[in-house]
């Protein structure tokens, strides 16, 4: 251990600003919880201090209450896992009434996850939201449900996304609005720019990629649903990729924020996301095992920063120089 | 060897600091008040210097984040093992409740910390100019478990308040058996090793103001929570008798006495299992192949049983039923409660990601008492111990 007294004097350098603007919200660092990953936010109480993190994200609310699916939601897989939930929560007004002033005591911007099955199911809960709970500064449009009307997700159909973002945005005054995009496109850039143009205040990248277990014996999936979604380390990679992909090819042009999201479990991780550009980043799985992760990251992030002799977490957003060989945003080419 | 589990990343560092914790850097941070203040009121009251709560006190509810260091890692039977972990200023816990356990990776293979410093971790990962990998490196093949995994409570040990100096310390035991990706990691661990482990969680089985006897059936690996139990009963001076049913001899992870020799015929309590005998319980053992004890399914055992005792218990009061093992067992047991209209507990187990209340994975099928419609429960939180005629068993 290096002696402190022979070390010259140093005049400690400002802890770097870790202080990021999305939308309308200002947030005194750039790391997130991910929906359904972090409940209501009274689970963890007694293993954590949520009240560090830059905006608590929630469960999807829905309009009413909902069971979920049959057991087993949930299988592990390599270096990640397979959920099938079914969105179970406890409904709009229970939410309001029993969950809004217990978030309101842990004095974190909150960020409602919004599900849907009809245009309108969305833009109630979204102008009610918007409307009663001040705590709420931030909507986050959960597109990879099936419409119920057709029976294909909002998020795939670039028009579909297009029209619902535009009808939330009418009915919402106050939050900022967030649309989460599904990774389970041919180019996401196209719903990107859809939702962009529609209205939306911030992309979150990405939801889970849709996956199968199968149990050799029985022949069966794992899943009581059939089919779920693969979170966890296992897709970082792939995340990371698609962030940098909507970053240079939509949201730098038109200046929208990305909250990156996809198998973080540490600062490096985070960073990873953040020099793709994203400007904020939210932890999801990794916090069934260790709820106290996000400020690890906080931490770590900040040494980064000290280390890289930056003064802002901002002035590195999507800083990552791609080689020469490819463009910005496009796959290079292998060797 | 040490891993260290530190800051959501696995090191072979041993850390400087511990990860976090209380004032003096050994508890959990210091615990704020769950949604529902208090719990259920009539859980059994922790032994918490020997003072009992008493019963309509909230519970102080305290969980957290601590680091167990193995003291054994003992070989009971076939495939099973029971853990001991040490663990510094663990919370006051009840039988029925669990821990969720992080089994440990090799090192190497593991997350870099959040600090990302540019010097030793890098030459660790590997380079670009290296050996491309194999499809025969471990860190490519290891099946290794991502989730923690939940285990029962199987026993525990307070260190007397004369060693004040090192802080209140318990000795958590559990029992595992060796079936899958994270238990064989667990059987790698040696005395000195390092877990993360989260706890104490869910809710314990819930004593009434009625209970006098208590029988308590443990099949296969549901035997720790019983036998967590079966230390608790004593210590309440409640009378016991333990229903021990595993598939065959060599699956038995108790002690036998070779004294007393478990009855082969009828179900006849006798002080067979050292575990339960020296807690003053006596005991029935079955196994499904009749290797040792009765032969057959430890609920027929428990049923012979209650069909012979009808009237001693119509004298000493009604015996309440607590139960932990497979589902098929423990629907069995709830069944046979209802036939003799005995209130019955049974610890659940499901697959779990968090074991926190998030992940929403663990649920189970609820009636409440009187209510027409079934609503879906978390074991993890409101459970694991359920009321066996609220249960509805898929």
């Amino acid at each position: 251990m290096p002696s402190v007294a022979t070390e010259p004097a140093k005049v400690p350098a400002p802890a770097p600003d870790l202080s990021v603007t999305v939308g309308k919200m200002r947030l005194s660092n750039p790391v997130l919880t991910a929906s359904g990953t972090c409940g209501y936010a009274d689970e963890y109480a007694d293993f954590t201090d949520l009240s560090r993190l830059g905006a608590f994200v929630t469960k999807a609310i829905s309009k009413t209450p909902r069971k979920g699916n049959e057991s087993p939601r949930v299988i592990e897989t390599r270096a990640g896992m397979l959920n099938s939930i079914g969105l179970a929560n406890i409904g709009l007004e229970r939410f309001l009434k029993e969950k809004i002033p217990r978030l309101e005591r842990m004095g974190v911007p909150v960020i409602v996850n919004i599900p849907g099955w009809t245009v309108r199911d969305y833009a109630d809960v979204a102008e009610r939201l918007d409307q009663a709970a001040p705590i709420v500064q931030g909507l986050e449009l959960n597109v990879s449900c099936p419409n119920v009307q057709d029976g294909l997700s909002f998020g795939t159909d670039p028009r579909r996304l297009a029209d619902l973002v535009a009808t939330v945005r009418r009915r919402v005054r106050r939050c900022t609005l967030i649309v989460k995009l599904s990774p389970n496109v041919a180019d996401i850039t196209l719903t990107a720019r859809a939702a962009v143009e529609a209205g939306a205040d911030g992309l979150s990248l990405v939801n889970t990629f849709s996956a199968m277990v199968v149990d050799v014996e029985t022949a069966r999936p794992m899943l009581a649903n059939g089919v779920g979604g693969l979170s966890g380390p296992a897709i970082k990679p792939i995340a990371v990729y698609l962030v940098h992909r909507v970053y240079s090819q939509v949201a730098a042009k038109h200046r929208v924020p990305l909250i990156g999201m996809g198998g973080i479990q540490c600062a490096r991780d985070a960073l990873e996301f953040i020099l793709a550009g994203a400007t904020a980043v939210a932890v999801g799985t990794a916090l069934f095992i260790d709820p106290a992760i996000p400020g690890g990251i906080i931490d770590g992030l900040t040494q980064y920063l000290i280390r890289k002799g930056k003064n802002t977490v901002r002035e590195i957003v999507g800083t990552l120089t791609m080689p020469e060989t490819g463009r910005a945003g496009e796959p290079v080419a292998p060797p | 060897m040490l891993h260290h589990y530190q800051n959501g990343c696995w090191t072979d560092n041993k850390p400087a600091v511990p990860p976090r914790g209380g004032p003096d850097g050994r508890g959990p941070i210091p615990p704020q008040p769950l949604a529902t203040p208090g719990g259920s009121v009539d859980r059994y009251p922790a032994p918490r210097h020997g003072v009992g709560r008493r019963q309509n006190e909230p519970a102080a509810v305290l969980r957290g984040c601590f680091r167990g260091i193995v003291v054994t890692n003992q070989p009971l039977c076939r495939e099973h093992y029971r853990l001991t972990l040490h663990v510094a200023a663990f919370p006051p816990s009840d039988p029925g409740q669990f821990i969720q356990i992080l089994c440990p990776l090799a090192p190497g293979a593991a997350d870099p910390p959040n600090a990302v410093d540019d010097g030793a971790l890098q030459a660790k990962q590997w380079r670009l100019g290296s050996r491309p990998p194999r499809f025969t490196d471990p860190f490519l093949t290891a099946d290794r478990p991502y989730l923690r995994r939940p285990y029962s409570i199987a026993g525990r040990r307070d260190t007397s308040t004369a060693a004040k100096a090192a802080g209140p310390r318990a000795e958590l035991d559990i029992m595992y058996r060796v079936i899958g990706r994270a238990t064989v990691q667990l059987e790698k661990l040696t005395p000195g090793d390092e877990v993360s482990l989260l706890g104490p969680l869910g809710h314990g089985f819930i004593r009434s103001d009625h209970l006098r006897r208590a029988l308590l059936i443990g099949g296969g690996v549901g035997v720790p929570p019983i036998l967590y139990l079966a230390e608790r009963l004593a210590s309440w001076g409640i009378a016991a008798v333990a229903f021990i049913g595993v598939q065959r001899a060599d699956l038995l992870p108790l002690t036998l006495i070779a004294d007393h020799p478990p009855a082969t015929d009828h179900p006849i309590e006798r002080p067979c299992l050292m575990e339960f005998a020296r807690h003053g319980i006596s005991s029935i053992l079955t196994t499904d192949d009749g290797s040792l004890g009765i032969p057959g399914r430890v609920t027929t055992a428990l049923r012979t049983y209650l069909l012979a005792h009808r009237q001693f218990d119509a004298s000493s009061g009604v015996p309440e039923l607590f139960c932990c093992g497979p589902t098929a067992m423990m629907r069995a047991v709830s069944q046979v409660a209802a036939e003799f209209s005995l209130p019955c507990q049974a610890a659940l187990e499901q697959p779990m990601a968090c074991g926190m209340g998030t992940c929403q994975s663990c649920v189970m099928k609820y009636r409440p008492p009187g209510a027409l419609d079934w609503v879906y429960k978390l074991t993890c939180t409101d459970g694991p111990v359920f009321h066996t005629a609220d249960i509805i068993w898929s």
